[in-house]
């Protein structure tokens, strides 16, 4: 038993110690090949490490992240780099890899980061199974309470807001403004009248959109003002609803128009009514009615897809006027095709101050307009800066191009 | 006294005004000979279709897997699935893998017959070669799970068999991991989601095929690079097709080129009836 | 006292959702979706009152005997046939094409979404012929751009001329996007204008009318 001891002891003490490695050092691998002791294999020379690694917080995120940056190695013949990290306790660093990139990139992103961890990364260098190994800086990854990269939005709004505010109170101090003319806006009084004289219904569809998007907000304002004026020439007004929540405000809000005009009694709730959800199935609903109740007049505003031209093309049949609009740029070909008059994108969100005409709401369009404006003369101004600053002796325009994009 | 008898229409008003029954008359026969009479047309091959090519190639050759998501309606069916199939028959054939899902909720049966039909064609075996994940609810949280971890998102794919048990989803954990996205979408949710979430977080390449009415609106991302590549419509699809078969890949059925014919036809045939329209207008307008 | 109430929660939530936009925070993050959820949650209670109106306009049909009410006999028999059927096959169903409720959406709503789908083929032509007129300076553009898009659109346009293709992708990529970029900024801008009349209380419409 002594003897065996002893022996055990003796080994250990020529036995080479195990290697730690270090950061900044390189990991020598030695290859236990076959054949005699002078055939044994040569340590593989390992790569230079990567420098400069740095670790931060990535900016302007919810937490959970890392971003890792490094110079690259030296060595240009590399296979790749692998990178590593280790959690910052008591204790030694235990390294888990987290990713092998190829040797032309210089970064990497940890989006699997604890905000309640501190980390220590490692890139490695890798050659032949040999690498070259650096250690970052100890970081923390947590979340941020304003995203800086959205700055430019807020100098936007700032922009428009100031305007729309400024000329809404100048509305109000009874400063007349003036708005362009928008030829199917104009001709609501006309159509209206039309469906009066012919002793046929008005047909308004809202569109297929829901009551979150602003084109279906416009729609029903204008339906508003629409219903006002039928319920004044008692006029029929047929709205067939797409979506369910927009059906009941629709009701409410020609039973209002009824009651502001001094006619309550005249009100229909039959006429505003819920038909699907879906698509197609609206579409020939909507047809149908077209095509039975033969309106006078079609209003066709708010949000339309594929269906647009189906809609549309009916109403021609039936020898309806039409007056369409939507924000969605695809269908305005074929409203400005199949319609009388087609209010184009913002034409349908000026609407409804077009049409009631209240000094607040029109304030508030030549309000837009004019930080549109700003924000218009601001773009031109950076690209052409951008433009010229591809001349010789001009590059210092690219400094100005980038504060105005920022 | 007689009541006054309706003008006759002379031969330039009539040209100027067809009845439109006739009119879909024409377009009917129009589009309804080449498709009986089967004619063929060739079809040039562009850019952006050859790029999502050489993408689903550049696959075969590094080994990676490829997510299709079929973000389309059987509305759109003509127009998406010829996209789909040629796509899925590609990949099949250079023994690519392929994850397939939708955020549709009504393309969820188109999805499963697409896999079906051509996995079938190549003898293709499920959770070795292909995997169905079916239909999740709420886009952003789907793409944003998978960008994460893949089976917390899918925990069981649509034949209700655990991720952990396919073969080949033990190497493929997230969606990183994936070669190539390609969604096939008539709408939205689609491909900007995926460009918002996976291309423009996880860096996974990305490649669309959209409606020929929505193309227009993918050219920037096209211009940008941040697609990949683009399919746009049934003219797309009969491209993708046309290198199938220049490639050999073999094909049950070809509906996009089958199709083409009809739709070059019916172009023309609006044209010449726009012209007509345009003639009788002005000749008629000139007598007066 | 009726109005107010909604005013008020139009304006706080407006002003929170805003400033939520600019807070990457995972406590921002929670309140977006706790938001997200309850929106969802609404219209699924809207689709209940939805139905009732359907059933209800239907009834009335019949019951007077209205133009068309056979029609309404169709719709509200095909409503309950597909609620029942839906309600006995479960969620189960949604992944085996041999339910019923995923044979009878197969074969009837399909191809009936289809076939309105297609119509649209024969109203191109229809719209095209009587709107395609070369009236003025602006129409005969208008004319002449989209017959080079048409043709450089389909095989047969490259068979006649090789440019077709190359012309129509280049009208296709400049002036349409350009046009298309210039009313999107302009959306983009009024529906700001829209938002903030409505967080404001300004723009009453959606109240249901009335001041």
């Amino acid at each position: 038993m002594n003897l065996l001891v002893t022996l055990l002891l003796l080994i250990g003490a020529v036995a080479p110690p195990a290697t730690t490695t270090a950061p900044g050092e390189a990991t020598p691998i030695v290859s236990s090949g076959t054949g005699t002791d002078s055939a044994a294999s040569a340590p593989v020379t390992p790569p230079l490490p990567p420098t400069k690694v740095r670790a931060y917080d990535t900016p302007n995120d919810g937490g959970k992240s890392i971003n890792l940056e490094w110079q690259p190695s030296p060595d240009k013949d590399i296979e790749g780099y692998l990178v590593l990290r280790a959690v910052l306790g008591a204790g030694e660093l235990k390294f888990d890899s987290l990713d092998f990139l190829p040797g032309s990139e210089n970064s990497f992103v940890d989006e699997r980061a604890d905000d309640k961890q501190r980390y220590v990364y490692r890139v490695a260098a890798v050659r032949s199974a040999a690498q070259g190994n650096a250690d970052s800086n100890p970081v923390r990854s947590a979340p941020q309470w304003f995203n800086a990269d959205l700055f430019n939005i807020i100098v936007a709004m700032a922009i428009i807001f100031f305007f729309i505010l400024y000329y809404i109170y100048h509305a109000r101090k009874g400063k007349q403004l003036f708005i362009r003319r928008i030829a199917g806006l104009d001709a609501v009084e006309e159509a209206v009248g039309r469906a009066t004289e012919m002793g046929r219904p008005i047909l308004f569809v809202p569109g297929i959109g829901d009551i979150g998007q602003v084109a279906t907000i416009a729609s029903l304002n204008i339906l508003g003002e629409i219903a006002k004026k039928t319920a004044q020439y008692g006029t029929a007004l047929i709205v067939p609803n797409r979506d369910p929540i927009v059906f009941p405000i629709a009701r409410e809000m020609v039973k209002e128009a009824h009651t502001k005009v001094g006619r309550p009694d005249t009100f229909k709730p039959d006429n505003i009514f819920f038909v699907t959800t879906e698509q197609f199935a609206y579409a020939a609903a909507v047809d149908g009615i077209m095509v039975r109740d033969k309106p006078a007049t079609n209003f066709l505003l708010g949000i339309f897809f594929a269906e647009s031209l189906i809609l549309a093309e009916t109403g021609t049949m039936v020898g309806a006027i039409q007056i369409a609009g939507t924000d969605q740029i695809t269908q305005l070909p074929f409203f400005i095709t199949a319609c009388d008059y087609t209010l184009i994108g913002e034409e349908l969100y000026a609407a409804s101050a077009y049409l009631a005409r209240e000094p607040l709401l029109l304030g508030s369009l030549v309000g837009q307009d004019y930080g549109k404006m700003i924000i218009v003369i601001v773009a031109v101004l950076g690209s052409a800066l951008y433009l010229l600053s591809a001349l010789k002796g001009l590059n210092w325009l690219t400094v100005v191009s980038r504060i105005l994009k920022t | 006294m007689t009541a006054n008898a309706p003008e006759k229409k002379t031969f330039w008003q009539w040209l100027a005004t067809i009845d439109r029954r006739i009119l879909y008359l024409v377009m009917c026969l129009v589009v309804v000979i080449p498709l009986i009479a089967m004619l063929r047309s060739t079809v040039e091959v562009t850019s952006p279709v050859q790029d999502v090519f050489n993408a689903i190639e550049s696959l075969a050759v590094h080994q990676k897997p490829l997510l299709v998501s079929v973000d389309f309606d059987p509305t759109s069916r003509a127009e998406m699935y010829p996209m789909l199939t040629a796509i899925l028959r590609h990949a099949f054939a250079r023994r690519v893998k392929v994850v397939e899902l939708g955020i549709w909720q009504t393309g969820f049966g188109l999805a499963q017959r697409a896999l079906n039909e051509t996995a079938t064609e190549y003898g293709m075996k499920y959770g070795e070669d292909y995997v169905f994940l079916g239909f999740k609810v709420g886009v952003d949280a789907v793409i944003l799970g998978m960008g994460e971890n893949i089976k917390k998102t899918f925990p069981v794919d649509a034949r209700k068999i655990p991720l952990d048990s396919s073969p080949m989803m033990s190497s493929i954990r997230k969606l990183s991991d994936f070669g190539l996205i390609v969604s096939i979408s008539a709408g939205t949710p689609g491909y900007q989601d995926w460009l918002l979430y996976a291309q423009a977080r996880y860096h996974v390449r990305t490649a669309a095929g959209t409606t020929a009415v929505s193309a227009a609106d993918a050219y920037p991302y096209l211009g940008s690079g941040q697609l990949t590549g683009l399919l746009a419509g049934m003219k797309g699809a009969a491209e993708y097709e046309a290198l199938d078969a220049q490639h050999g890949f073999k094909q049950a059925s070809t509906l996009a080129s089958t199709a083409m014919p009809a739709l070059s036809y019916a172009h023309i045939a609006i044209i010449i009836l726009v012209i007509i329209g345009n003639i009788g207008f002005f000749a008629s307008r000139r007598r007066k | 006292m009726q109005r107010q109430i909604p005013l008020t929660i139009v304006l706080v939530m407006g002003i929170v959702m805003m400033v939520q936009f600019f807070i990457p925070h995972p406590i921002s993050r929670s309140l977006f979706e706790l938001v997200n959820k309850w929106a969802r949650l609404i219209g699924v209670f809207a689709l209940i009152l939805g139905a009732g109106s359907l059933i209800f306009y239907h009834l009335t049909k019949i019951q007077r005997k209205a133009k068309g009410w056979g029609f309404s006999i169709v719709a509200l028999t095909s409503l309950a046939f597909m609620t029942v059927v839906g309600w006995l096959a479960g969620p189960r169903s949604m992944g085996n094409p041999a339910a019923l409720y995923q044979v009878i959406y197969a074969n009837v709503q399909v191809p009936l979404g289809a076939s309105m789908f297609a119509i649209l083929a024969f109203y191109i032509v229809s719209a095209s012929y009587r709107a395609f007129r070369a009236r003025n300076r602006e129409a005969t553009i208008l004319l002449v751009a989209a017959f080079l898009v048409m043709l450089g659109s389909v095989p047969l346009g490259k068979d006649i001329w090789d440019h077709f293709p190359k012309i129509s992708d280049m009208l296709l990529k400049i002036p349409n996007m350009a046009a298309k970029r210039g009313i999107t900024f302009g959306i983009g801008l009024a529906g700001t204008g829209v938002a903030l009349r409505i967080i404001l209380g300004i723009e009453r419409g959606w109240l249901g009318g009335g001041k």
